[in-house]
């Protein structure tokens, strides 16, 4: 078989899977939230209003509340 | 700053473990909820290892008291604007850690040969026949996601199919007693299909189901 998870064994793939639901899932409340993988945010998801890539909101964030 | 980590019943016992600034877990309560949280000077740093230790410091409380995970990373200003949340949410999650007692999260992955590999193909003969393949492979996986579903029916609570960019992924909520059998079933699955890599992760606590969508959308 041939696939981009081919080379990992089934417990890195679980793990992947788990960490996804932790970012993925999980309560959301009234809060900030920014999703990320790497130190790269990839959403930016604040007071369940905005759900668009991250550099796309930026600039509408309020300074206090930008991610570092 | 406040990181919140679970949702957990008023009466749960007090965590031991430090967070992942390292400071010591704090239980805010309210009459039928309570929130496990960490203060911290700064954001959390979302880095693939507090990641991976966040998710793994939930497990770890999972063993001690039932709860629901609050998405990672979400942060509070104060404990007064913690307890403010706790304090609106609170019959609402009181129930829903009622209703997922003794349940936990398992995710099936199913994966094969290289779909998307026909469709890179097609894309350049023409656009019917990207078309075509795409409807193929979409079929492929319902049809996959069907067969699963119907497999696992008897054993779980509640199935949602979640996105994946390669495959199919279906977390399963399920009566621990009945992990055991679940893996069987889907393990006996795979070995009569050789060409699909199956993964079945969990048991974990429920990360997708911490509200009732049949009871929201009804």
């Amino acid at each position: 078989m041939s696939n981009a998870l081919e080379k990992w064994s089934n417990e890195q793939v679980a793990l992947v899977d788990l960490i996804d639901r932790v970012i993925g899932g999980g309560v959301v409340i009234t809060g900030d939230v920014v999703l990320g993988i790497a130190d790269v945010d990839l959403v930016y998801l604040g007071l369940r209003l905005v759900l668009a890539p991250a550099h796309e909101v930026d600039q509408s964030i309020p300074l206090g509340r930008r991610s570092a | 700053m406040m990181l919140l980590y679970a949702i957990v019943p008023a009466d749960a016992p007090a965590p031991e473990e430090h967070g992942l600034a390292g400071r010591r877990l704090e239980t805010i309560r309210s009459a039928l909820a309570a929130v496990i949280v960490e203060e911290r000077p700064d954001h959390p740093r979302r880095s693939n290892e507090e990641s991976r230790t966040f998710v793994e410091m939930i497990c770890s409380l999972a063993t001690i008291t039932p709860l629901l995970p609050v998405r990672f990373p979400t942060v509070l200003p104060t404990r007064s604007a913690v307890l403010a949340e706790l304090q609106a949410h609170e019959a609402a999650w009181r129930r829903r850690l009622t209703e997922l007692d003794g349940l936990s999260e398992v995710v099936i992955r199913a994966q094969w040969e290289d779909p998307d590999q026909e469709i890179d193909a097609a894309s350049h003969t023409s656009g019917t026949s990207y078309l075509l393949s795409r409807a193929a492979t979409l079929q492929h996986h319902e049809a996959t996601v069907a067969e699963i579903s119907e497999l696992v029916r008897h054993l779980t609570c509640q199935i949602k199919v979640l996105s994946s960019q390669q495959g199919i992924r279906i977390a399963c909520l399920v009566a621990n007693a009945d992990v055991p059998q679940l893996k069987d079933a889907i393990l006996g699955w795979q070995q009569a299909r050789d060409d699909r890599q199956m993964v079945v992760g969990g048991p974990w606590p429920p990360f997708s189901f911490v509200v009732d969508q049949e009871a929201v959308n009804a």
